[in-house]
């Protein structure tokens, strides 16, 4: 085995037999797969439902609440201090809707003794505006509410997003779903890189502290050592990325064998999380719909996507192992010009500041995916990796993609020789503070 | 036959010279001390001989030959700034750092367990290194440095941590490395142990050469013409001859110490008779100067020229 090799296989293997490794990769999938689970299972499942008691001084609204699995009405007359006492403090039930006497509009009070789920009131209200306008359509206008309903399904309109390009190739576009997974994807890499390449860092400050580099570079080059380094850690991350992709896809495709109704059933509008509101929403409508079909999750994003799952992958591993190349380089200079993590901070700040800066950008490229803000940011190559994974779901031109890949790449070697420089002549400086201008200098050798 | 040819080595720093045009030769199968105070460029030197620096002007000859990466393999170092990764198991780390110098696996197993049980230390195999305290870890730093067995070794401070006991062990271990055929360079500011162990030095001040020779030459070389003679007490002895120097004149139980300064090496003969008929002999001989004496005495000269 050649020295690189040795050096990458200790770099892997002291990382992978790390118990915090494999519970992270464990325990990675689970966290993720319940971000998808969990949210959908919530809205649709968990949900108890609120037993209501509803004392109408009109009389009007009387046995016409509809029942859901949310709530559930029972109706009562007299006196509501006399209710409320005995409905709550029997603890049979868990609200008291009072409808107040009145002649122009509803008002009414809802009581209870702990407080009931965010989405009851909004029920209540769109129950109680539906039986009002209908009582206005029939007594005002004389029109039948079951009539103008009909009516109303009949005279709806819809546009559907379709990009096309000069040779008529056509992609329907659902810019809410592209944008949440850009986002999923930006900060993912973020992650990944940022993870992976602060590890570079960490383990030359080690060996350098340690002086255990003085008994290695009597074996090996510098550039040898940092090279194997980089090169280890890369592995670990892609393993961690291979095992969670794996995992992931493992656990969601148990939960959809094990509940197949778990992502097909009816998702009604009000129990979308306000979150996901956002321009584009008719769009994430009509995938629920197709939910409802009955079609898989992943055959929908498949079908549905200009750009395939395994091309995002591919371009997700580009992007992660450059981008962390990038920044190890840099990192792995860093380690062997300073004697201590306290001092690495001057260094570090100006190297992790375009990464941040992508951080707080993910929405914002998120939400116009051709600005031109979205553009710089995912050609620079410091922040490229982030910037073009929220861009890529919604589609990015071939050239720009190219262009962009160019850049990272080509920016990486000047990064590369930079670090071979300044590591070859730091990792041998002890207890001196390192100036800027003594980077310089290295440089220079 | 010289093992190591250092040739006009210079080496320079952005604002100040390491080495400036030094040369010296070792010979095969001695214990070298590089002395030197702090700074005076020894750990530079001793990086070129690693190939972990270069030089910028000079050449090192290995046996004959310029030095090449291919010698690594030949060379051990144990650095004064020395560590193990914390983290790691003890075995899986002393094999790794002797792959790391070109020794296949399997060889690198057995010769360590070979090692582990000389040194009674099988039982911290699978021990990490954090667990061990310092010298159990020096321990296995040295075993680590001549595991695959090295034609030549750089020590530099080697007894730093060590207890009185260990430290003499590892001198007999170098020692049996000197019998085995092993050229050592010890490096180190205990002047005591280059008395006990070098065969030849060389004393390095401020990047430059300034002595160098075999230990017994070198202290010839520095000779003050001192001798301690020890006479019985048991007879009046009247005032020595003006021509002998006396620095000292102690009497302890019956015996009295003198300390002698001569101003030739030929007046021995003349003292030693002057004592055989005056006194009862109870032992005769020249005090050389310690190597920590013509260390202190050199550098300061040497200093001392400069900024005069």
């Amino acid at each position: 085995m050649g020295k690189i090799q040795l050096i990458i296989a200790r770099e892997y293997l002291t990382r992978v037999k790390k118990l915090s490794f494999v519970i992270m990769t464990l325990l990675g999938p689970i966290l993720m797969a319940a971000l998808f689970i969990v949210p959908v299972y919530m809205t649709n499942k968990s949900q108890k439902q609120v037993k209501l008691v509803v004392v109408d001084e009109n009389h009007y609204f009387i046995n016409s609440f509809h029942d859901s699995k949310n709530a559930q009405f029972t109706y009562r007359s007299g006196n509501v201090d006399q209710i409320k006492r005995e409905a709550l403090g029997s603890g049979e039930y868990d609200a008291v809707l009072h409808i107040l006497e009145s002649y122009s509009g509803i008002r009414s009070n809802l009581y209870y003794y702990k407080e009931p789920p965010m989405n009851l009131r909004s029920n209540i209200e769109n129950q109680l505006d539906k039986l009002l306008f209908d009582k206005v359509l029939q007594d005002t206008f004389q029109i039948n509410p079951k009539k103008f309903e009909q009516i109303k399904s009949g005279t709806k309109s819809h546009v559907s997003m379709i990009q096309t390009d000069e040779h008529g190739n056509t992609k329907k576009h659902f810019a809410g779903l592209n944008r949440l997974i850009g986002i999923v994807l930006g900060f993912a890499i973020y992650i990944f890189i940022f993870m992976y390449s602060s590890q570079v860092l960490r383990s030359v400050l080690e060996e350098k502290t340690n002086r255990i580099v003085e008994v290695l570079l009597s074996s090996i080059k510098p550039i040898q050592l940092m090279f194997g380094k980089i090169v280890g850690v890369a592995l670990v991350g892609l393993t961690q990325f291979l095992l969670w992709v794996i995992f992931t896809a493992f656990i969601i495709g148990v939960a959809m064998f094990a509940k197949p109704d778990l992502f097909t059933s009816q998702i009604p509008q009000s129990d979308i999380p306000a979150a996901m509101v956002t321009p584009g929403m008719d769009n994430d409508l009509e995938i629920f719909a197709l939910m409802q079909e009955g079609q898989g999750f992943g055959e929908i994003l498949e079908t549905f996507y200009g750009i395939s799952f395994s091309e995002i992958i591919l371009l997700f591993l580009f992007y992660f192992i450059f981008g962390y190349l990038l920044y190890a380089a840099l990192f792995a200079s860093i380690g062997s010009a300073v004697d201590n993590e306290a001092d690495s901070n001057q260094f570090t700040m100006p190297v992790t500041i375009p990464l941040i800066l992508t951080l707080v950008m993910i929405m914002p490229i998120a939400d116009d995916p051709n600005s031109s803000l979205a553009w710089w940011f995912s050609m620079i190559p410091f922040t490229s990796p982030v910037g073009m994974l929220v861009r890529l779901p919604s589609g990015v031109p071939l050239p720009e993609l190219i262009l962009s890949m160019g850049l990272m790449i080509a920016t990486f070697v000047l990064c590369l020789w930079f670090a071979a420089k300044v590591y070859k002549t730091g990792i041998l400086m002890y207890g001196k503070k390192i100036t800027y201008k003594d980077l310089w200098k290295w440089l220079k050798y | 036959m010289e093992i190591i040819d250092i040739q006009n080595v210079s080496k320079y720093f952005s604002n100040h010279t390491a080495l400036d045009d030094v040369s010296f030769s070792i010979r095969e199968g001695v214990i070298f001390g590089l002395l030197g105070p702090n700074g005076a460029g020894k750990t530079t030197l001793i990086r070129i001989l690693n190939q972990i620096t270069f030089p910028d002007k000079g050449t090192v000859l290995f046996k004959g030959l310029p030095l090449n990466p291919s010698d690594i393999s030949k060379i051990g170092y144990l650095p004064e700034e020395r560590g193990l990764y914390k983290k790691m198991n003890v075995g899986e780390q002393a094999v790794y750092l002797a792959r790391l110098k070109g020794v296949p696996k399997n060889l690198a197993i057995k010769r360590l367990q070979d090692r582990f049980e000389k040194f009674g230390i099988m039982g911290w195999w699978n021990r990490k290194v954090e667990e061990l305290s310092k010298g159990m870890q020096q321990k296995v730093q040295f075993i680590t440095t001549i595991i695959h067995e090295p034609e030549f070794l750089i020590f530099d401070e080697p007894f730093s941590g060590f207890d009185p006991i260990n430290a003499n062990l590892l001198k007999d271990e170098i020692l049996e490395l000197k019998k085995s055929g092993t050229t050592v360079i010890l490096s180190t500011h205990n002047m005591a142990s280059v008395e006990e162990i070098c065969d030849d030095i060389v004393l390095i001040n401020n990047s430059r050469k300034i002595l160098e020779g075999s230990l017994s030459e070198v202290k010839k070389n520095f000779r003050e013409n001192i001798f301690e003679i020890i006479i019985y007490n048991d007879k009046y002895l009247a005032n020595l001859p003006p021509d002998f120097e006396v620095i000292s004149d102690n009497t302890i139980d019956d015996k009295r110490i003198f300390t002698i300064k001569l101003s030739h090496i030929e007046q021995a003969n003349n003292l030693l008779t002057y004592f055989m008929e005056n006194a009862t002999l109870n032992s005769f001989k020249e005090i050389l100067p310690s190597m920590n004496d013509i260390f202190i005495q050199q550098v300061n000269r040497y200093n001392a020229q400069k900024n005069g």
